[in-house]
């Protein structure tokens, strides 16, 4: 709180990271990363989803420790052995998904775990809800917003509830605020609100540390700026200093300018070609912590490869589910090779000529713990040659799996050996085996190279590439620019569920991208 | 769901794997008679002498082998309705429900029908409860397939509500009038099953099992749909993804396990006790899921899971005359099993959630 902060005024680092890493395995969550924050300033984290800014605020936070590095606070080196500890020290943060239990009322959750009691200890002791009341009011006054302390926490508006969230921190001591991703869940105007309760903690003194991927909110909200890509940061600089494009390159990767005027592929001879695959006005709802779509067009023509860009969670994973058959559209219209799917099964549509490579591969494009033999005719093991009828050839089974896997060397042990066993790599051409041998007209392609070597991505961009000179299309969704810029003939941007630009790769470059990509993630809040 | 989908996959794996096989296979009974050994020393009995008892008096003659052989057979009925449902990742727990109502259906064929028709009730008898089998688990197999509507509740329930049906029916419309409580009239002779070793109760509905079993192994490894469910089994998303029917696969394997255990109900029903009575399964399903969890839903493991079973069932029953030892003693082998067959699906599962976090 204030008196807590002015009692430290002569702090140059509030709060701090030094040279932090952390690894999960084999996968490096954060690299040496270095942070500080400086007192009475709101200062804004932003990346990638899964660039690392949820693994560092919980090492800030006291839930994971760092393998390595150090976190300082108040200039000190401190030790976190849990959250608790963190929260002593004046460090406390509000969650995406709020923590407020729904059936206590707003005050009995802003007391729940520090309650005032009245006649100290004993058994008559008891909770002082009168002083509860009165501090929860004041605080609130010093906020600027109005509780209802009696309402049930659960029939609460959220950004009440987010409110109340930071209240509660406030009362229990915290000088240094995390917000995770806050305006997610926010209505503009509340976000607005918002903005105007953090500025007025920042000049009470309180410092603030605020997660966002929405550039406008950084560039309207914080006063300095860590960029956080694939674990390292990337770029840190004052937001007077600077301005949105080059933060949304910083984000993106867009600095690496080596690729970009080398890398292309031979581009396809789409021209004006019949469209196979044509998404009109779709709508669909959102998986967790991403967006709906909104109204998204699109077409792919013969013999093109038209990229998707769009940051993650930004709809890419909904459309593509929309256009396999795995999720169903709530209004809008698929079109596949000139008939009518959206109402089409995945199997239903794989039929009619449609392929598609998950993004997820563990989960969905492979399942991990059958036989390679398995993974790699599955799908077609009920049509002629292996099912015959009622039954099955092992024989044929064995036949097909060992050409298809010979067609695009996959590496594997034994047929019957668990596909875990394989390497990413391996285990993407595995994929790709299987669904090249169905004879697709259209391919849906998400992150095809994610997790996969040079070799392997090399490998996979030669088979894409191979497909559309054979009359393929496909739909490329990627995080990688570079690959889009490599292997596309036009690249589509999406934002916040919708299409926000499309461009011809010719002429066009990463940083131009990664704005459009950036920049509009916000249009409806 | 429980995914419990790991069969072996015989073609060509090197000794080293067969023997961690076995052994995994084995481990639950070592584990078992080394925890009954430890009982028998605390009661002040020689475990090698109790053992060996327990094994003449389940394999010692023909008569015994018959016995134990007798005992098995509803459980190879059960063990594979169990399977069919857990190598695809239902964890369904109803096939003692199935079992039971497919006992009393049969039973109903067979003493209702006219005695004129000879041995042809049979064939009648079994097809109709396969049906009212394949009825009762199609409710469940719905309810998760278009639902999610968790399987190991609704089967779980649906036994006590065919507990509950049948006891009703045994002690109203169906009950005998002659024999007293809880039982239908006997059926026709020309319905019984044929007994293979008299005097032993040992009846026609073991090679019926054998019979269904052999099918099972085809069905696994042979058939389109065996082939889905396993991938069902591996994981559902994948499934999906690749054109696999998620719901028609779990609704299939449900209507397959029913007509399994209502099979297994007429056997039963026909071969042992030759009318429905009360209380009609000892818990066969239950121990059935046993004998799937020990054989790893593989058609070899569970005709030896079913025959080991079988074999400390007929082994208790005459031991506790022989010797001090009460029959809890083969409860307590048996319990200890199937805790350590379970403990073999949760190393299972752990594996499934390294290999995908």
């Amino acid at each position: 709180m204030a008196e807590a902060a002015t009692a430290r005024a002569d702090a140059t680092v509030r709060l701090g990271a030094r040279n932090i890493s952390k690894f999960y395995g084999p996968v490096r969550a954060n690299r040496d990363i270095s942070l500080s924050v400086a007192p009475g300033e709101i200062h804004a984290i932003v990346g990638e989803n899964g660039a690392g800014k949820s693994t560092l605020m919980r090492i800030l936070q006291g839930m994971e420790h760092p393998d390595s590095g150090a976190i300082i606070v108040d200039d000190q080196e401190v030790r976190f052995s849990q959250p608790q500890q963190a929260l002593e020290t004046g460090i406390g943060m509000v969650h995406q998904e709020f923590m407020l239990a729904p059936d206590l009322t707003l005050l009995e959750n802003l007391v729940l775990g520090d309650e005032p009691v009245s006649f100290a200890a004993g058994p008559l002791s008891r909770i002082d809800w009168a002083q509860a009341l009165q501090s929860g009011e004041e605080l609130a006054k010093k906020t600027g917003v109005a509780v209802d302390w009696r309402r049930r926490a659960g029939g609460t508006p959220v950004h009440i509830q987010q409110t109340v969230e930071i209240i509660r921190l406030l009362r229990r001591g915290t000088r240094i605020l995390i917000l995770d991703e806050p305006t997610a869940v926010l209505a503009p105007q509340q976000v607005e609100d918002l903005f105007v309760l953090l500025r007025n903690l920042r000049d009470a003194g309180t410092t603030i540390l605020f997660i966002s991927h929405k550039l406008k909110e950084v560039v309207a909200l914080a006063d300095r700026v860590t960029v956080i890509r694939r674990g390292e940061v990337s770029y840190s600089a004052n937001v007077s200093e600077t301005d949105s494009d080059t933060i949304a390159r910083y984000i993106v990767g867009g600095n690496d300018t080596s690729l970009i005027e080398t890398g292309r592929a031979s581009r396809g001879k789409a021209g004006d070609g019949e469209v196979v695959l044509n998404v009109a006005g779709l709508e669909a709802p959102s998986l967790e912590k991403s967006h709906p779509l909104h109204g998204v067009s699109l077409s792919v023509r013969k013999g093109e490869i038209v990229g998707l860009a769009a940051v993650s969670g930004n709809g890419q994973d909904e459309l593509v589910e929309c256009l396999v058959g795995l999720r169903s559209a709530s209004s809008g219209r698929v079109d596949l090779l000139g008939g009518d799917v959206t109402h089409a099964t995945n199997g239903e549509r794989r039929r009619k000529g449609i392929a598609y490579i998950s993004a997820d591969r563990r989960h969905e494009g492979l399942a991990t713990l059958a036989p390679v033999e398995d993974n790699v005719v599955a799908g077609s093991h009920d049509r002629p040659p292996i099912g015959k009828g009622m039954f099955l050839s092992l024989k044929q089974k064995r036949r097909v799996a060992t050409e298809r896997l010979a067609s695009v060397d996959v590496r594997y042990g034994h047929l019957s050996d668990p596909v875990s066993s394989l390497s990413g790599g391996n285990q993407q051409r595995l994929v790709f085996a299987r669904e090249i041998a169905s004879d697709p007209k259209v391919m849906v392609v998400s992150q095809p190279t994610r997790g996969v070597d040079l070799n392997g991505i090399a490998a996979i961009h030669k088979l894409l590439l191979q497909f559309r000179d054979d009359g393929g299309s496909v739909l490329l969704v990627s995080e990688e620019l570079e690959e889009l810029l490599y292997l596309c003939d036009r690249i589509v941007v999406m934002a916040a569920g919708r299409i926000v630009g499309e461009t011809p790769v010719e002429g066009t470059d990463i940083a131009e991208i990664g704005r459009m990509m950036v920049m509009q993630g916000h249009a409806d809040g | 769901m429980v995914n419990a989908s790991v069969e072996s996959h015989s073609s060509a794996m090197s000794p080293s794997i067969w023997l961690e096989k076995g052994f995994g296979l084995a481990f639950p009974f070592i584990v078992a008679l080394v925890v009954a050994a430890v009982i028998l020393l605390v009661i002040g009995e020689n475990p090698i002498d109790i053992f060996s008892l327990m094994a003449k008096e389940s394999f010692g003659s023909e008569r015994r082998i018959a016995a134990t052989l007798s005992a098995a057979t509803p459980l190879l009925f059960t063990a594979v309705a169990t399977a069919v449902c857990f190598r695809t990742g239902v964890f369904n727990v109803g096939v003692e429900g199935a079992f039971v109502v497919g006992g009393i259906a049969a039973a109903f064929i067979g003493f209702s029908l006219p005695a004129g028709m000879g041995f042809t009730i049979i064939p009648v008898a079994f097809a109709f409860a396969a049906l009212v089998g394949a009825i009762w688990l199609y409710i469940p197999g719905v309810l998760l397939a278009k639902l999610q509507v968790d399987e190991v509740v609704s089967t779980l329930m649906l036994n006590f509500v065919a507990f509950g049906v049948t006891g009703y029916l045994v002690n109203g419309p169906l009950l005998s009038e002659v024999s007293g409580n809880n039982v239908t009239p006997p059926v026709h002779e020309a319905a019984e099953l044929t007994r293979l070793m008299p005097p032993s109760t040992l009846h026609a509905g073991f090679i019926v099992g054998i019979l269904v079993v052999i099918a099972y192994a085809v069905w696994t490894r042979r058939t389109p749909t065996g082939f889905s469910a396993a991938m069902v089994g591996y994981s559902q998303r994948f499934s999906r993804a690749v054109g696999i029917s998620v719901p028609a696969s779990i609704i299939l394997v449900m209507v397959l396990s029913g007509v399994v255990a209502g099979f297994g109900g007429a056997s039963h029903a026909l071969g042992q006790l030759h009318r429905f009575t009360d209380g009609f399964s000892p818990g066969y399903g239950f121990t059935g899921m046993a004998v799937a969890l020990l054989g790893r839903n593989s058609a070899i493991g569970i005709v030896l899971g079913a025959i080991l079973f079988g074999a400390l069932a007929s082994a208790g029953t005459t031991i506790q005359l022989f010797s001090n030892i009460p029959l809890d003693l083969v409860n307590i082998i048996q319990g200890t099993v199937m805790i350590f067959a379970v403990v073999e699906i949760g190393r299972l599962r752990l594996l499934t959630r390294r290999a995908a976090p």
